[in-house]
C-alpha cells in the first residue's frame, strides 16, 4: 500500500515536469491554446467553460504543481502524528485542483470555479485544526475572501454588455465599454481581498492557524498569488485608470506596513506571513505600475523560496517542540545544520541577495520603479520597504539561528527527518537556480535599464542599512532596558498591523450581528407579527368581543336599538 | 400526462407496504426523467393537461423530492407512527403537486394548488414533533388562504373578460391605471405570499421548523417553488402595470433578503436558520421574475431547482441530527466532526451549494439572476453584494459551529451515519452538481 504522500508526490512532480515542458515548448514557438466548451447559450450570450493553455498557464501550473509535490511529501512526515491525514491530503489535493482550474481559465464565470473553491478549500483546511483560534481564523479567512467573490459576481454582471465573459478577449478594447470604470474597480478588488491587500489584509497572518505544509502552500505561493494573477491577466484593461493608482497607494501601503509589522512579531509563522504579504505588496505594485510581467515573475520566484521558508519553518517549529515564539529559539544553526542551510538560503533570496532566486525579480522590480514616473510616496515607500525586508530578515535569523540558545531544558532539535528535509533541498534548488533561469526564459529581450548612480546604489545601501539596523537593534540581553515602551502607541500601531485584524473583526461583525437581533427581535417578532399573524388575530378577537356584546340578550341594547331605529326612521319621514 | 397521474393514484392501495412504495417512487422518477428529451415546447396533452419545460422540470423535483422524503422518514416506519396513512398523505400531495405543474386551466391550477395545502398541513400537524405544529400549522394555513382567496376572484373576472381560463388563451390586461394595479396586486399576492416575500414570510420558519422531516423537505423542495411557477404563468397577462409597479417588489425582496440574513446569522436553531435562508434565496427569484428578463425568468428557475434540492438536503441533515441529538439547537449539536466525520463531508458540500459555489446549480442561476437584476438598476448591485456575502457568513456559521470545535459534553455515542442516509444525501448532492453540465434542460425553457 503505497502511502498517500507519496502517490500524491509523484504524480504532481510528473504533472510539474510536463507542464514546464510544454510551457518551454510555447515560449519557443510562440503557440497557445484554447480549448472551449459551451454550457449554455441564451440570448446570444454564452456561458462557456473556457481553458487557455499558453506558456503563462503551463509555467505556472508547473510552478504550483513542483511546490505543492514537495508541499505534499513533507507533510508526510510533518502530519504523521494526525489521526486525519487522509482527509488533510485530499483537502490538499482538492486545493491544488482549485488552483489548476483557476490558472488555465480566461472566462470570468469558469474562474469562479477556481475562485470560490481556492476561498472554500482554503477555510477547510485552515479550520483543520479544531480550536478556537482556528475557526476565528478560517471564518476571517473565509469571508475577506466572499468579498472578492461576491466583487467578481458583480463584475460578472456588468461584463453582460460584454455579451460573453471571456475577459481575455475584451481586455484591449476595455476602455470604450461605459460600464468599464466599475468593472476594473471591482476586478481590482476581487484580487485585493485574494491577495490580501489593505484594506483586507488581516487574514493573511490570522491564517497561520493552519497546519505549516498549508501555509507553505495556500499561503505563499498559491492562493496569495491568485489574485496577482488574475490582474496580470486582465492588465491591458487597467491602463490609465483610477484603479491603477489606488492600487499602487495601497499595494505601496501594504509593502510598508507589512514590513513594519514584521519587525515586532514573535511568532515565527506569523513573521513569515508578514513577510509574504509585503512581497504581494511588491508584485501588486509593479502591476499597477503596468509591468504586468515583471510581477508574473516575482510571483514565480517569490512562491519558491517562500515555501521553502515556511517548510524550514515547520521543521523549526517540530524540533522546538511544537511552539512558534521566536523568543524561545536561538542557536538552531548548530543543532540543525541543513534546516539552518536551506533557511539561510531562503532568507537571503528573499532579500534579493545577487544572483540568488530573488534578486533577479526584486533587483528589476525596484530598478523599473525607481525609473519610472512614480510619486514620492511610492518611491519613499518602496525603499523603506526594502530596507524593512532585510531588517526582519536579519532579525528572525538572530533570534531562530544564529542568537542566544533559549530552549528549554529537555529538547531533542533534529535535522534527521529525510522526509522532511529532502524536499527542501529540492525547493532550494530552485531557491539558487530559479531566478537566473526565469530570467532568461521570460525575458528574452532583457529591460533596459539607465539611472543615476545613487538610484542604482539605493536598494543595496538601503539593504545593507536595514541588515546592520535588524541585526543590532535585537542583540539584546535580560538586563537592557525596554526602549520600545517609551514609545509604546507607535509600537501598538505598528506592531498590530495597523489595527487591521481588531477593525476587520470586532469592528466589521459588531454592527451587523447587533442589527441582525434587532430585526429580529423588533422586526419579525415585533411588528410584523403586528401587522401580521398576531395582530389580525388580536384584533378579531376582539372585534369579535365587542360583537358578542349583541347577542348577549341584554334588554338595554334593544331597546337602544329600537330607540336608533325609531330617530332614524322619523328623519326619513320628515 | 394521465400516465403519471394514474399511476400516483395507483399508489394508493399499496400503502401497506413501505416498500412498494419507496420503490415505485424512484421508478417514477426515473419514467419522467427520461422525458427530458421531449422536442417540442407544449407535449404529453390531453384533457386538461399539458407540461412544457417549465411544467416538466417542477414535475421531475416533486417526484424526485417525494421519493427522497419516504427514504428519510424511515422513523415513522420503524416507530409504526402509523406509517401507511403517512405514505398515503405523502401520495395525495403528490398528486395535487403533479396536477399543479400540469394544468392548462388556470382555475384547476388554482384548485390544485390549494388543495396541496391540505396534505401538508396533516404532515405538520399528524407527524411533527412539538406542540408548536399547532400554531405552525395555521399560520401557513391562514397566511396563503388570506392571499389566494382574492386570487379567486381575480381569477374569476379574467374569465369575465376573456371567456377562457386556459393557459395562453387568456387576453392581457390592458392599461396601466387603478382597477389594473389593484387586479395585479391582488393576483400576484397570492404568489408572494407563497414564496415567500419578506414582509409576509412569517409562516415559513414557523412551518419549516415545526414540520416533520418529510413536511419540511416537500416544503423547501417544492411548495415554494408554487409560487415561483404561478408567477411566471401569470405575470405575462399584467405587462404594463408590472413595469410600473415591479421596483416594489424588487426593493422589498432585495432588501428583505438582507434583513434576512443578518437574522439568519443569530439564529440558534438549525433548522430555524435554513428556513430564513430560503427567504432570502426565494427574494432574489422573485427580483428576476418581476424584472421580466429572459435571464432573469430562466435564472429563477434554475435556482428553484437548485434550492429545493439543496435546502431538503440541508433539513435532511438537520434531522439526522435531530434524531441522534434530540435538539435542533446549534449550541447543543455542535462539534459533530467528532462523531460523524463522514456526514461533515455532506454537511460542506451541501452547505457550499447553499452558498452558491460552482458547480452547483445555485451557481448558474444566481449568475443569471444577478445579471438580471442589474441589468435592470446598477443601484441594486448593493443589496446583491450583501445578500451574497451574507449568505457565506450564514452557512459557514452554521457549518463551524455545527461541525467543528469540542462536542457537547453530554453526547454519549451516536451512529455515525447509515447508508440510506448517506444514499439521500448524495441523490440530493449529485442532481445539485451534475445537472450543469447540461443545464439547457433546465435554463432554456419556453
Amino acid at each position: 500500500m503505497v502511502s498517500m504522500y507519496l502517490s500524491s508526490m509523484l504524480f504532481l512532480v510528473s504533472g510539474s515536469l510536463s507542464c514546464l515542458m510544454l510551457s518551454l515548448m510555447c515560449l519557443k514557438s510562440g503557440q497557445a491554446w484554447f480549448i472551449e466548451w459551451e454550457l449554455l447559450s441564451l440570448n446570444s450570450s454564452s456561458i462557456v467553460m473556457t481553458l487557455i493553455l499558453d506558456w503563462m498557464s503551463f509555467m505556472f501550473l508547473g510552478f504550483v504543481m513542483f511546490i505543492s509535490s514537495m508541499v505534499l511529501y513533507y507533510s508526510g512526515e510533518y502530519m504523521s502524528g494526525d489521526n486525519n491525514m487522509n482527509r488533510f491530503m485530499y483537502l490538499v489535493l482538492a486545493f491544488v485542483m482549485s488552483m489548476g482550474f483557476l490558472i488555465i481559465s480566461p472566462n470570468l464565470v469558469s474562474i469562479l470555479l477556481g475562485w470560490d473553491g481556492l476561498g472554500l478549500v482554503s477555510y477547510a483546511l485552515v479550520i483543520y485544526y479544531q480550536n478556537e483560534k482556528s475557526a476565528n481564523a478560517g471564518m476571517l479567512t473565509a469571508l475577506s475572501n466572499r468579498v472578492g467573490d461576491v466583487a467578481i459576481l458583480l463584475a460578472i454582471s456588468l461584463f453582460f454588455s460584454c455579451g460573453g465573459w471571456n475577459f481575455l478577449f475584451y481586455v484591449d478594447n476595455m476602455p470604450s465599454m461605459n460600464v468599464s470604470g466599475l468593472l476594473c474597480g471591482l476586478v481590482v478588488l476581487a484580487a485585493m481581498t485574494k491577495s490580501a491587500q489593505i484594506p483586507f489584509s488581516a487574514w493573511l497572518p490570522a491564517a497561520m492557524a493552519a497546519p505549516t505544509p498549508v501555509s507553505a502552500l495556500v499561503h505563499s505561493s498559491t492562493l496569495v498569488t491568485a489574485g496577482v494573477y488574475l490582474l496580470i491577466r486582465f492588465s491591458p484593461a487597467l491602463e490609465g485608470r483610477l484603479s491603477q493608482s489606488v492600487l499602487l497607494l495601497l499595494s505601496s501601503l501594504t509593502m510598508f506596513m507589512a514590513g513594519l509589522g514584521a519587525n515586532f512579531e514573535y511568532d515565527l509563522k506569523k513573521i513569515i506571513a508578514l513577510s509574504t504579504l509585503s512581497q504581494l505588496g511588491v508584485m501588486m505594485s509593479i502591476l499597477s505600475l503596468g509591468y504586468a510581467d515583471l510581477a508574473f515573475f516575482h510571483l514565480l520566484a517569490h512562491a519558491l523560496f517562500k515555501a521553502l521558508l515556511f517548510m524550514c519553518a515547520g521543521a523549526v517549529i517540530h524540533s522546538v517542540k511544537d511552539y512558534q515564539d521566536i523568543r524561545m529559539m536561538g542557536g538552531l544553526v548548530y543543532h540543525m545544520p541543513l534546516t539552518g542551510m536551506c533557511m539561510n538560503l531562503a532568507n537571503l533570496a528573499l532579500c534579493g541577495t545577487p544572483f540568488l532566486a530573488g534578486f533577479y525579480s526584486k533587483d528589476m522590480i525596484l530598478e523599473v520603479a525607481f525609473m519610472s514616473s512614480i510619486n514620492m510616496v511610492s518611491f519613499l515607500l518602496y525603499a523603506l520597504a526594502t530596507g524593512l525586508t532585510v531588517c526582519y530578515t536579519m532579525r528572525l535569523v538572530y533570534y531562530t539561528l544564529s542568537g542566544d540558545f533559549n530552549l528549554g531544558n529537555l529538547y531533542s532539535v533534529s535535522d534527521e527527518g529525510k522526509i522532511m528535509t529532502n524536499p527542501m533541498i529540492g525547493l532550494s534548488i530552485g531557491a539558487v537556480f530559479g531566478g537566473a533561469s526565469l530570467a532568461w526564459l521570460i525575458f528574452p529581450c532583457p529591460y533596459m535599464i539607465c539611472m543615476s548612480p545613487f538610484f542604482k546604489m539605493l536598494a543595496l545601501i538601503v539593504s545593507i542599512i536595514g541588515g546592520i539596523v535588524g541585526y543590532m537593534l535585537n542583540l539584546n540581553a535580560v538586563n537592557y532596558k525596554l526602549n520600545s515602551l517609551n514609545g509604546y502607541e507607535f509600537v501598538v500601531f505598528g506592531g498590530s498591523m495597523w489595527f487591521m485584524p481588531f477593525l476587520s473583526t470586532y469592528g466589521v461583525s459588531k454592527g451587523f450581528l447587533s442589527s441582525g437581533e434587532t430585526y429580529q427581535k423588533v422586526g419579525d417578532m415585533g411588528w410584523s407579527e403586528y401587522y401580521g399573524g398576531q395582530g389580525i388575530y388580536s384584533f378579531i378577537m376582539t372585534s369579535s368581543k365587542n360583537l358578542q356584546v349583541l347577542q348577549d340578550n341584554n334588554m338595554k341594547v334593544y331597546m337602544l336599538s329600537f330607540l336608533l331605529w325609531v330617530i332614524v326612521l322619523v328623519f326619513i319621514v320628515i | 400526462m394521465l400516465k403519471f397521474l394514474l399511476a400516483c393514484v395507483m399508489l394508493m392501495p399499496l400503502v401497506n407496504s413501505w416498500w412498494a412504495v419507496q420503490s415505485s417512487l424512484f421508478v417514477l422518477s426515473f419514467i419522467m426523467a427520461i422525458y427530458c428529451y421531449h422536442d417540442f415546447s407544449n407535449y404529453m396533452m390531453g384533457w386538461c393537461f399539458n407540461i412544457d419545460s417549465l411544467g416538466y422540470i417542477l414535475i421531475l423535483l416533486s417526484f424526485w423530492i417525494t421519493s427522497l422524503v419516504v427514504c428519510s422518514s424511515q422513523k415513522v416506519l420503524k416507530d409504526n407512527n402509523y406509517p401507511s396513512l403517512f405514505l398515503l398523505v405523502n401520495i395525495f400531495l403528490l398528486f395535487f403537486l403533479v396536477m399543479t405543474f400540469s394544468v392548462n386551466d388556470y382555475l384547476l391550477f388554482y384548485i390544485s394548488f390549494e388543495s396541496s395545502l391540505i396534505p401538508t398541513l396533516i404532515l405538520i400537524l399528524g407527524w411533527g414533533y412539538q406542540p408548536e405544529r399547532l400554531q405552525a400549522g395555521v399560520y401557513m394555513l391562514f397566511y396563503t388562504l388570506f392571499a389566494s382567496l382574492p386570487l379567486l376572484v381575480s381569477l374569476i373576472s379574467l374569465y369575465n373578460m376573456s371567456g377562457s381560463l386556459t393557459l395562453g388563451l387568456v387576453e392581457n390586461v390592458s392599461g396601466a391605471g387603478f382597477i389594473p394595479c389593484v387586479w395585479y396586486v391582488v393576483t400576484v399576492f397570492a404568489f408572494i405570499v407563497k414564496l415567500p416575500m419578506f414582509l409576509v414570510h412569517l409562516w415559513l420558519p414557523k412551518a419549516h421548523v415545526e414540520a416533520p422531516v418529510a413536511g419540511s423537505m416537500i416544503l423547501a423542495g417544492v411548495l415554494l417553488k408554487l409560487g415561483g411557477y404561478g408567477l411566471i404563468r401569470v405575470l405575462p397577462l399584467f405587462g404594463e402595470v408590472n413595469k410600473s409597479l415591479s421596483w416594489l417588489w424588487v426593493s422589498i425582496s432585495l432588501v428583505g433578503g438582507v434583513v434576512v440574513s443578518l437574522m439568519c446569522l443569530r439564529q440558534v436553531d438549525m433548522k430555524a436558520l435554513i428556513a430564513y435562508s430560503s427567504v432570502a434565496h426565494m427574494g432574489l427569484v422573485l427580483s428576476g421574475l418581476v424584472v421580466f428578463g429572459w435571464w432573469g425568468l430562466n435564472g429563477a428557475v434554475v435556482v428553484m431547482i437548485g434550492h429545493g434540492l439543496c435546502s431538503s438536503g440541508l433539513f435532511c441533515l438537520a434531522n439526522m441530527v435531530y434524531e441522534r441529538v434530540g435538539s435542533r439547537s446549534l449550541l447543543i449539536s455542535k462539534g459533530l466532526m467528532n462523531f460523524m466525520p463522514s456526514m461533515a463531508l455532506w454537511w460542506f458540500l451541501l452547505s457550499a451549494g447553499n452558498m452558491a459555489a460552482p458547480p452547483t446549480l445555485n451557481l448558474l442561476g444566481e449568475i443569471s439572476l444577478i445579471i438580471s437584476v442589474v441589468s435592470w438598476s446598477k443601484v441594486s448591485m448593493l443589496s446583491i453584494a450583501l445578500l451574497s456575502f451574507f449568505s457565506a457568513a450564514y452557512t459557514l456559521y452554521m457549518f463551524s459551529l455545527s461541525q467543528h470545535g469540542k462536542y457537547y459534553s453530554s453526547l454519549f455515542s451516536c451512529c455515525s451515519g447509515k447508508v440510506r442516509e448517506y444514499l439521500i444525501l448524495m441523490l440530493h448532492w449529485l442532481p445539485l452538481n451534475v445537472l450543469i453540465l447540461k443545464s439547457s434542460t433546465i435554463m432554456c425553457i419556453l
